[in-house]
């Protein structure tokens, strides 16, 4: 049962909450661009039309073959790459991503073991940053694809009729645009990037659910140091979500008549 | 005419779908001299839009050849006036070859000042300034002046499709492609911007219309193309296609829309 004695005796130990509080969002954070600009990458790599074998089939346009040449001139590697990956990252649990490759990937290399900001022991900050990014990143990717492929194509034709290159149209007229379409999706996957982070305490990152179980430990009960969690997370959560909205709104003065 | 009045020269132009099943473009020729003010007519799907897209390459020709400044601008080298072979910079020719469309495609998320600075600045590299000057008087040419702060969606069709146009006139193209720029505005709006149309082709601009207002292509156009089933079935001066029209395709599609 909680009781205010057990709120008393655990906020004697507010200190690791702070700790943890630093930990979770440096975690979130590096997390947070880390994961969108591999996302970035990987919804390009999805929608490329980079085809090598394209020249096996030069009738009509290179849309004629059929049989194996045709399948070989149609084979998109950047997109099957990017596809397996998504699929293997989405259909299998964090948990595991990220003990293959705190426990398996990473156990042979000798991670610098110095102390971020003073407090975050940084060969264990880095697996959970990278476990963290490569799964949002496989999420990310499909929504941001999504908010690419929402723009109407003749923005494109305006802007490569203008002279624009392909980047200048990305990062002029589609991107902006698409971001501002997948804001609130960007903003539930930011969220969740914060709440998974707890995931990382199972490889020993001293963020806020590690704070929890020193609590437990010293004093022997848990309930109120898993509200007082609760409540840290919601702190951080909440005004993220706020945030993103802010800008969705600003971004949207195009849409009002 | 001498060849160098010739712009673009479209030669034995081929575009199929459906894995060649289907014929957009069959076998045109045709050229656009500078000051030209050629008008494309013809039913829906004989190929007329696949034509001018195809001028600036937004649509891939399957097979043929189109020249501009006698640079066949589909295929990735050619040889300059040195002997020396070089890559054909498509960013470049499109800068040179302004496009209207039917559906206007401002960009929504910019003003309309934003709108037409933008690729003056980013691709010509020419100051925020001196863009912003020169996007000033072609707003004022075509009476929107007081609607540069203005977002797209907050103009009628009318008023975007001149932006559209004046958009296209920032980068000083020397042909300007319109593709049915009249077909998704009120028929109280096609006025409005068939005036500008009709000012810019009296300015010399050599123009591609695309259209299905006969009246324009009659008073404003020097030569008027049919097209039906993807070729080009009939061409000649107004006087010509309207009032002596020869292949009964055109004859019967006059009787139609006339």
């Amino acid at each position: 049962m909680l009781s205010i004695e057990g709120f008393q005796s655990a906020f004697k130990y507010i200190q690791l909450f702070k700790e943890g509080l630093v930990c979770t969002v440096s975690l979130s954070a590096f997390t947070v661009i880390l994961g969108f600009v591999l996302a970035l990458v990987l919804a390009l790599m999805r929608m490329a039309d980079l085809r090598p074998f394209r020249f096996l089939d030069n009738t009509q346009g290179g849309e004629g073959r059929t049989g194996f040449i045709g399948f070989l001139s149609r084979f998109r590697p950047l997109n099957l790459i990017a596809s397996v990956y998504i699929e293997v990252f989405r259909a299998t649990p964090l948990m595991v991503q990220l003990f293959i490759i705190y426990y398996v990937l990473l156990a042979g290399l000798d991670l610098p073991t110095f102390k971020l900001f003073g407090l975050i022991r940084f060969e264990r900050f880095i697996p959970g940053v990278i476990a963290l990014s490569l799964n949002s990143a496989a999420y990310l990717s499909e929504i941001i694809r999504s908010g690419i492929q929402s723009i109407d194509g003749g923005q494109t034709e305006a802007a490569r009729s203008l002279g624009m290159t392909q980047t200048q149209n990305m990062r002029y007229i589609v991107l902006p645009q698409a971001i501002k379409n997948i804001l609130p999706a960007i903003a539930n996957e930011f969220v969740t990037i914060i709440k998974e982070s707890a995931i990382c305490w199972t490889i020993g990152v001293q963020e806020i659910m590690s704070a929890v179980n020193s609590v437990k430990a010293a004093t022997f009960t848990i309930g109120e140091a898993l509200i007082i969690a609760a409540c840290i997370y919601f702190c951080l959560t909440f005004p993220t979500s706020k945030i993103i909205e802010y800008f969705e709104r600003k971004m949207s003065r195009g849409d009002k008549r | 005419m001498a060849t160098s009045d010739k712009l673009i020269q479209v030669k034995n132009l081929k575009k199929y779908y459906n894995k060649g099943t289907l014929h957009a473009l069959d076998d045109v020729t045709v050229d656009v001299n500078k000051g030209d003010v050629m008008v494309v007519i013809g039913p829906s799907g004989s190929g007329k839009s696949t034509l001018l897209r195809s001028l600036n390459l937004l649509e891939i020709p399957t097979d043929g050849e189109i020249l501009f400044h006698n640079i066949d601008i589909t295929k990735k080298k050619f040889v300059n006036k040195h002997g020396k072979v070089e890559k054909v910079d498509i960013n470049l020719h499109r800068q040179k070859m302004g496009m209207v469309f039917q559906h206007f495609n401002l960009f929504p998320h910019k003003t309309i000042l934003d709108n037409m600075i933008l690729a003056p600045m980013k691709v010509l590299g020419v100051s925020k300034t001196e863009a912003t000057e020169k996007a000033m008087a072609l707003l004022k040419r075509v009476g929107l002046e007081d609607r540069a702060g203005a977002f797209p969606i907050q103009l009628s069709g009318g008023q975007k499709q001149r932006i559209a146009i004046v958009r296209a006139l920032m980068m000083e193209p020397e042909v300007m492609l319109f593709d049915e720029p009249t077909s998704a505005l009120d028929p109280e709006m096609v006025g409005e911007v068939l005036e500008v149309m009709k000012e810019l082709a009296l300015g010399g601009m050599t123009m591609v219309v695309v259209t299905h207002e006969m009246g324009f292509a009659r008073e404003v156009g020097n030569r008027v193309l049919f097209m039906a089933d993807g070729k080009l079935v009939e061409e000649g001066t107004p006087e010509e296609i309207f009032d002596h029209p020869k292949h009964p395709r055109l004859q019967d599609f006059l009787a139609k829309v006339l």
